[in-house]
């Protein structure tokens, strides 16, 4: 068991909350509104689950359900007001929004506890070791420390909310709304012409996003036991962005994919953690330059599929 | 008081304006924003400094030398980041911007590497130099700062408006494929555009270490979302745009700071952006709407 370290489990962790927060971005995108106020949103949701958690001892996953759907609620608040953007205008817009939002977190010290941010905010893992203790249970019975346990619990948590999000997301892709996403991306007049209600569509996916931003930002939460603005920076907002640019934004394996690719590269290059930054700016520059549609595109997944049913490609 | 916070605040404008001058350029002519304008300039603000504290040149050397070592950036960056892109087909503009965001983490780093984390004092030999004309105290620095930032904004207007080369870059920021067409070198013409944008940055970097006197390798950063904000405020491509909404921008955030709160104020950048998105979507000086510039 020397393998499942704390290290390595938090890593998976990052792994999968990353995940969420690139396919929140792949939401927004599927209707080819590019937004950089996942960062923001995800604010919204962790502050909102810290705070719930740590001054009125609201259970976590009130708080986490609590955290998204307020978040939900700032995409919609967003969303319409950004319909009449687009491009490079609604990625700026939506920066300007998560930097607004960030100098509030700093600001308003009395609830947010300014620059300093929240800490000792309830850990998932922590808190379901003590409910198990309390019925007789030792992680030792399975082999296993309780800092290992805790790491585990809350990788396994990830893991199912991970699951459930993408299954759900690749569901509503070929569902009617799916499609309509498809439609509005490919070409915006043809599908109101088509009789697709736009502002609708639009401004669900746009709350959608924010919602699965809001509820990775409180799993954040539940899973560090500490926020502080500094969690919600531009660079996060970028880092977002590059998970499914990176990935590829076609495919919702793709920002999964680049979320997990990009979270565990800067670890695995520790040993070389002076230039390891330096090496991920390359990357990316390599990246753009020789495969711009990201490294998963829908054909090299129907590429794998045929592969793997084991007909000639 | 009052004087004296309005010079500061078109001191500080005036400085936006070079960033934001060149994000606008870049995007005239190419739809692209340049997410590594920020950490150029940055670089250029370094040079500077090491030219002159470490080396002990004059001012006009350290000018000098920004322009030349981040004009050399502009060039690798046009080279190795925007020109492979452009060649290719399908290739979206976001891919671009991705490309740029990937070259500012690897300068924001290089830097970070080769300066370390913290503050640089940045000194200027008349750095203490001030006079007073009735009530008002002016520092020489920033009458300097203020000479230079007109000096190149007037230089860059006249030179879009009245040379040949000018014409040409216009020609090729309203359609690339015709000014192709027509004789212009539009390659060329953009790694100029490039080039100079990269410059202006260097300036900027320099006179930012001028008007504060220290220099971070953060500074990039919050100086290009300010310089991006800007050039929505004013439109995007518009030259006049930039230079108004530094204008704007420097003035509100020293007033802000003077008269009400300093703990917003490098919010203020992106609340005016806001704001105008939702008034005049396509920004103060922007011509066409949003949706119509394809």
């Amino acid at each position: 068991m020397e393998w499942l370290n704390p290290y390595h489990l938090q890593v998976a962790s990052f792994v999968l909350i990353n995940a969420i927060l690139g396919v929140s971005m792949y939401v927004t995108l599927s209707t080819g509104q590019l937004s950089l106020g996942n960062a923001g949103f995800m604010s919204i949701g962790a502050y909102t689950a810290a705070l719930l958690s740590t001054q009125h001892q609201v259970p976590i996953p009130a708080g986490i359900l609590a955290g998204s759907l307020l978040a939900g609620a700032a995409g919609i608040l967003v969303g319409i007001p950004a319909l009449r953007l687009s491009g490079v205008y609604l990625a700026i817009a939506t920066l300007g929004f998560g930097e607004v939002l960030r100098a509030v977190l700093i600001n308003w010290e009395s609830l947010t506890g300014g620059a300093v941010g929240i800490a000792a905010i309830p850990q998932m893992g922590r808190v379901i070791l003590v409910w198990a203790r309390d019925r007789g249970f030792s992680p030792e019975s399975l082999g296993l420390q309780s800092n290992q346990f805790i790491s585990m619990t809350v990788f396994l948590i990830l893991l199912l909310c991970t699951i459930l999000t993408v299954a759900f997301f690749l569901r509503l892709s070929r569902s009617r709304v799916g499609r309509a996403y498809a439609a509005i991306r490919l070409d915006e007049s043809a599908a109101a012409a088509a009789g697709i209600p736009i502002t609708y569509y639009k401004v669900l996916a746009f709350s959608q996003g924010a919602l699965l931003s809001g509820f990775a930002g409180a799993l954040f939460a539940h899973s560090t036991s500490f926020v502080s603005p500094g969690d919600f920076t531009y660079h996060r907002a970028v880092e977002i962005l590059v998970f499914a640019v990176f990935g590829g934004s076609e495919h919702i394996f793709g920002p999964v994919f680049g979320a997990a690719f990009l979270t565990i590269m800067p670890e695995a290059l520790r040993f070389i953690s002076d230039y390891r930054y330096i090496l991920y700016g390359i990357l990316l520059v390599l990246m753009t330059v020789f495969r711009p549609q990201g490294v998963i595109d829908p054909e090299l997944l129907r590429r794998f599929r045929r592969s793997g049913k084991g007909t000639p490609a | 008081m009052f004087l004296e916070q309005l010079i500061n605040g078109i001191t500080l404008g005036s400085i936006y304006a070079i960033v934001a001058l060149g994000y606008t350029l870049v995007f005239g002519v190419l739809d692209i924003i340049n997410m590594a304008h920020g950490e150029i300039f940055m670089f250029g603000a370094f040079v500077g400094l090491l030219i002159v504290s470490k080396a002990g040149a004059p001012l006009p050397v350290a000018f000098l030398g920004a322009v030349v070592v981040t004009a050399a950036m502009g060039l690798l960056l046009e080279r190795f980041a925007l020109r492979p892109l452009r060649t290719r087909r399908g290739a979206s503009h976001l891919a671009s911007m991705i490309s740029t965001i990937g070259v500012s983490i690897l300068l924001e780093n290089v830097a970070h590497k080769i300066f370390g984390s913290g503050n640089h004092l940045f000194e200027t030999p008349f750095a203490e130099i001030s006079f007073t004309i009735g009530p008002v105290t002016v520092y020489l620095v920033q009458v300097v700062i203020l000479l230079i930032s007109l000096f190149l904004m007037v230089g860059l207007a006249l030179w879009l408006s009245r040379t040949r080369a000018g014409k040409a870059l216009r020609a090729t920021a309203e359609n690339l494929v015709t000014a192709g067409l027509l004789g212009v070198d539009t390659n060329r013409m953009i790694t100029a555009t490039v080039v100079i944008a990269s410059a202006m940055g260097g300036i900027a970097g320099v006179l930012v270490g001028m008007a504060f006197s220290y220099i971070n390798n953060q500074m990039g950063l919050s100086m290009g979302l300010k310089g991006l904000a800007i050039i929505i405020f004013g439109g995007m491509g518009s030259v006049y745009g930039a230079m108004a909404g530094g204008l704007i921008l420097g003035l509100s955030e020293t007033f802000m700071v003077a008269y009400g709160s300093s703990g917003y104020r490098d919010a203020i950048a992106f609340f005016l952006i806001i704001v105008i998105l939702l008034l005049k979507p396509q920004g103060l000086f922007g011509q066409a709407p949003a949706e119509a510039r394809r």
